[in-house]
């Protein structure tokens, strides 16, 4: 049948654009990019625009505990992770600990720069604005601007020191901290500046004066001596935006296009948050700031309060159910209810040593799976099981050396305060790597060398949780980056964490190899393959271009998915 | 033709305007959706809702100067009660307040009230206000515990008041409290169905029986409390111990009457549970006073014999002990309770013994925040039955 002349032009017509759609790369389902794996997340845009924004933290903590903000789409791969399962530097995350060697040294340094408040006089220009810790805002000798916050009275040391061993902790983790340097002073030595006002409850602002700081004062724990020990917290570089949401993006800043809730790095917070207590995950507890990077305004990410550590809060010990029960449950509360009280939980009778500075924090009953902060936290209902295994690699890294280091700048006056925390941290820490180690096929760092033996690690058993598995399986295939076809190339197999390629591979010209690799003989869970992928860069030059602990090739992953 | 044309250049634009397409490294992908995302970004805008919430939440938990909704009791007996208040502070704690409530029952208040708390390093609060409140139908059964309940009668009684008071801590665990008060009443036959006093009651049974006296009205009381908020609280108690006198104008129905109180939380096993438990004495101290019998002491509903409607029992002495035993299905918002009370009132101071106690028991829930306990819903049963009570506060 001859076709009308019209229909040719059109089938001319797509077929011209389909020609132009391909020239220009539209269409291709190109997998890995030369670039590929990054290892700094792109920040390409200018953020000077956004603005600071009120949160109300009476309506953040409504939404978190009554609704499910953020993806209602569950079991979601991170989408800020690179085509190896890692988390990119960025302006929220920079990679230390695991990723790269971290001394004992650098660990209990965290991020402070400098020293602390010069000594002297200090101008005080403001009460504290946010937190429930009594203190002030002030300038020292030096003219640097401070933060200052105080143990709370009858409570020494239990604020202070959890906010500089946590401070440590998290800038070794990875995240963006304020310098927290401790201090100790004298009420005579504080003056109030000129220009500090003050927001009673009236609302109405006025100067601010001596029985001001005074009342600050009363709230906090005083030492024998008189003085005062505190907190101070150099002021964050850049202009501060107020904090950011553990869901979506924020709506002013280009550069934030991955939810919050699929940030992998927010998502691991759920077990750092489990390992130190970290119960107060709220918006009012970060902070953002419009800092210049490169040459270009970008808003980098602060965890600026991770005071709520450990057992203690601001004014005292955590609430009993703090870190085992959310604020509220509507399902426990049913429960309770119907139960007259008798449905009983782990935190009603488990033992707490007796550490005023410390407060109640333990690691024998703790369970990281059943842990929970104060309200439900949107990244945290998001986190699977390869989130939860790269966070736990992280705490598995901190040595019984570098926890009693970093424990050590809490300058706790009690030894044995010291020492309890720190045990609770290694107990609590060996949990979180029990339960989240060998829940997953726990195959890190494969490297495919130029003889064809693939080797790699097993961080559960390089973790002492378990024993090796029988052996090892490995299913090699010639990958088609262009097309995303896998060609199988054989099967190999060996008993240690060594598997030599198939002869094909050593022979052919294949320039990406994907290996499913999964263990024999161990747990049920490690039979679920990890998949690897290589690009051979030169004559059996293999680099690691690709790894999926667990795939979901369905789902959109901003910074390693297929293109569409 | 045109239709299929349309259609190409829709895949064509479709295909080329999707930023993470066309590029050729991750970093240029990343970058066109940042890009993307450049051409149309926007300050943070509350929603609607959150709007919503910060409107309605502000009048709760805050206490700023303006409009805010009022809730609260205008006298026992009134039923539901809803009302708005407007507040002005002219220090940096101290404010104007005036309100007005009113009750299903068409009880009836309005309030102007001057508060300054936080004098003398946080121990001292100081205040003064001035009042009239209607309270339509009160119930009077007559004197004693030997009433029925079809004995009732009612009253409406009208109160305008001016009074000046403190509250202080001067330590951490000690109270005091001193108040000054000018208060007059006037009674009437009361608004309801029910027969007014006079027409089942003497002066003899019903004691300043068509007076409608006028006191200068002083108190004092001291003690000792350790609760974590008087408003809510699971642990901690309260011992304290009060004095009133009324000094009648017309010198005729002047009386002096102690108050003692003893409120203690026993927590259980981390205030899964707690065993709270409250002893109360009201006893008029001078034999030859005459106490009107709208004054008298009281027990019924509230948080006194809650089996039992408001103002039950009324005589000249009263005793009241309850047991709750509570368990905590949300520590963020709700508590429940079996309770026990059980009282009386007498005639005489020696008669105040454990012999012949009316009684009740009762589930409760209460719906509290860390230091008030907005809402309270209790059904209790006695002698007479089944009866509900809400409340705006603590049962103790």
């Amino acid at each position: 049948m001859l076709m009308k002349r019209s229909n040719v032009r059109a089938m001319a017509a797509v077929g011209g654009v389909l020609i132009l759609l391909t020239i220009s790369g539209v269409g291709q389902t190109r997998r890995f990019f030369d670039d590929d794996p990054i290892t700094r997340e792109p920040e390409t845009q200018d953020a000077s625009k956004a603005q600071g924004r009120d949160i109300n933290l009476v309506f953040d903590l409504a939404m978190n505990l009554f609704t499910r903000p953020g993806d209602s789409t569950a079991d979601v791969r991170a989408r800020n992770i690179n085509t190896i399962d890692e988390v990119p530097d960025s302006s929220w995350f920079t990679n230390r600990i695991l990723a790269r060697p971290v001394t004992v040294d650098e660990a209990a340094r965290g991020p402070l720069s400098e020293e602390g408040p010069a000594p002297g006089t200090w101008t005080i220009t403001a009460p504290k604005r946010a937190g429930a810790a009594p203190g002030f805002i002030m300038r020292d000798s030096k003219d640097q601007l401070w933060f200052v916050s105080l143990d709370g009275r009858g409570h020494p040391e239990a604020a202070t020191g959890a906010i500089l061993v946590a401070n440590k902790i998290f800038w070794t983790l990875g995240y963006w901290q304020v310098e927290n340097y401790l201090a100790v002073f004298q009420p005579g030595n504080l003056e109030v500046a000129e220009s500090a006002t003050i927001r009673p409850p009236s609302g109405v602002r006025r100067k601010m004066t001596r029985g001001d700081v005074d009342a600050i004062l009363r709230g906090a724990h005083r030492s024998v001596d008189g003085s005062y020990r505190a907190v101070a917290a150099r002021a964050i570089p850049g202009r501060p935006i107020e904090g950011f949401f553990y869901y979506g993006t924020r709506s002013d800043d280009p550069n934030d296009i991955v939810p919050h809730e699929h940030r992998r790095e927010l998502r691991a917070l759920k077990v750092f948050g489990a390992w130190t207590n970290l119960i107060d995950m709220k918006a009012g507890n970060t902070l953002d700031t419009v800092v210049s990077d490169g040459g270009r305004s970008v808003v980098r990410h602060y965890l600026q309060d991770v005071g709520s550590t450990f057992g203690s809060g601001a004014n005292g010990p955590h609430d009993f159910p703090e870190g085992w029960e959310y604020l509220q449950d509507g399902d426990l509360t049913a429960k309770r209810l119907a139960s007259f009280g008798f449905l009983l939980k782990p935190w009603q009778t488990v033992e707490y040593q007796d550490h005023t500075s410390i407060g109640r924090f333990e690691g024998d009953a703790f369970n990281p799976a059943e842990w929970k902060p104060r309200v439900p936290t949107a990244a945290f209902l998001h986190a699977r099981a390869d989130d939860n295994f790269w966070a736990a690699r992280r705490v598995m890294a901190f040595s019984d050396e570098m926890i009693r280091a970093v424990v050590a700048t809490g300058q706790y006056s009690d030894p044995a305060s010291a020492e309890h925390l720190a045990r609770v941290l290694m107990k609590r820490r060996d949990a979180i790597g029990r339960a989240y180690l060998p829940a997953i096929n726990p195959i890190t760092d494969p490297m495919l060398d130029s003889a064809g033996i693939l080797s790699f690690r097993n961080a559960a058993v390089d973790a002492g949780i378990t024993q090796a598995p029988a052996g090892y399986q490995a299913s090699w295939f010639a990958f088609d980056n262009a097309t995303g076809e896998n060609r199988s190339i054989g099967d190999t197999t060996a008993t240690t964490a060594r598997i030599p390629a198939p002869p094909d591979l050593r022979t052919g010209g294949t320039a990406f190899v994907k290996i499913a690799l999964r263990a024999t003989g161990g747990p049920t869970s490690w039979t679920q393959p990890v998949d690897v992928y290589f690009r051979q860069q030169g004559a059996g030059v293999w680099r690691l271009v690709g790894f999926e602990r667990l795939p979901q090739p369905e789902q959109k992953s901003n910074f390693s998915s297929e293109m569409k | 033709m045109r239709g299929t044309v349309t259609i190409v250049f829709a895949i064509a634009v479709i295909g080329i305007s999707s930023p993470a397409v066309g590029q050729q490294t991750r970093e240029a992908q990343i970058a066109a959706e940042q890009a993307e995302k450049a051409k149309d970004l926007r300050p943070y805008e509350r929603t609607t809702a959150e709007q919503v919430f910060i409107r309605l939440t502000r009048g709760f938990t805050e206490t700023p100067s303006g409009f805010y909704p009022a809730f609260g009791s205008v006298y026992g007996g009134g039923g539901f009660t809803l009302g708005a208040g407007y507040r002005r502070f002219y220090g940096d704690r101290t404010l104007w307040d005036v309100k007005g409530l009113y009750s299903i029952r068409a009880y009836k208040l309005v309030e102007l009230a001057t508060q300054s708390p936080g004098h003398a390093q946080g121990r001292l609060d100081l205040y003064a206000q001035a009042g009239w409140r209607d309270a339509t139908q009160v119930a009077f059964y007559g004197t004693g515990m030997d009433t029925t309940p079809d004995a009732r009668t009612d009253f409406r009684m009208q109160q305008a008041s001016v009074t000046a008071g403190m509250r202080a801590r001067p330590l951490p665990f000690a109270i005091a409290t001193l108040a000054l008060s000018y208060e007059d009443f006037t009674i009437k036959n009361g608004a309801g169905r029910r027969p007014p006093v006079q027409s089942a009651h003497s002066p003899a049974t019903a004691p300043g029986l068509g007076a409608s006296p006028k006191y200068l009205h002083s108190a004092a009381s001291a003690g000792i409390d350790w609760r974590p908020s008087a408003g809510y609280a699971r642990r901690g108690g309260l011992y304290e111990i009060g004095y009133h006198n009324y000094i009648d104008q017309d010198q005729t129905l002047s009386f002096s009457r102690l108050d003692a109180e003893v409120v203690q939380h026993i927590p259980i096993l981390r205030e899964n549970w707690v065993l709270s438990v409250r002893g109360r004495v009201q006893s008029t101290l001078e034999a030859a006073d005459v106490v009107p019998y709208f004054l008298l002491p009281a027990l019924g509903s509230g948080s006194t014999l809650r089996g039992y409607s408001s103002w039950r029992f009324r005589d000249r002495h009263s005793e009241l002990f309850s047991v709750e035993w509570r368990w905590i299905p949300s520590r963020f918002a709700l508590d429940m309770a079996l309770f026990y009370d059980a009282g009386k009132v007498t005639s005489r101071r020696s008669e105040l013994d454990l012999k012949s106690l009316k009684g009740n028991i009762g589930i409760g829930a209460r719906f509290h925040g860390p230091a008030a306990t907005p809402l309270r819903i209790e059904l209790a049963r006695g002698q007479e039955g089944l009866n509900l009570v809400f409340s705006g506060g603590p049962s103790f």
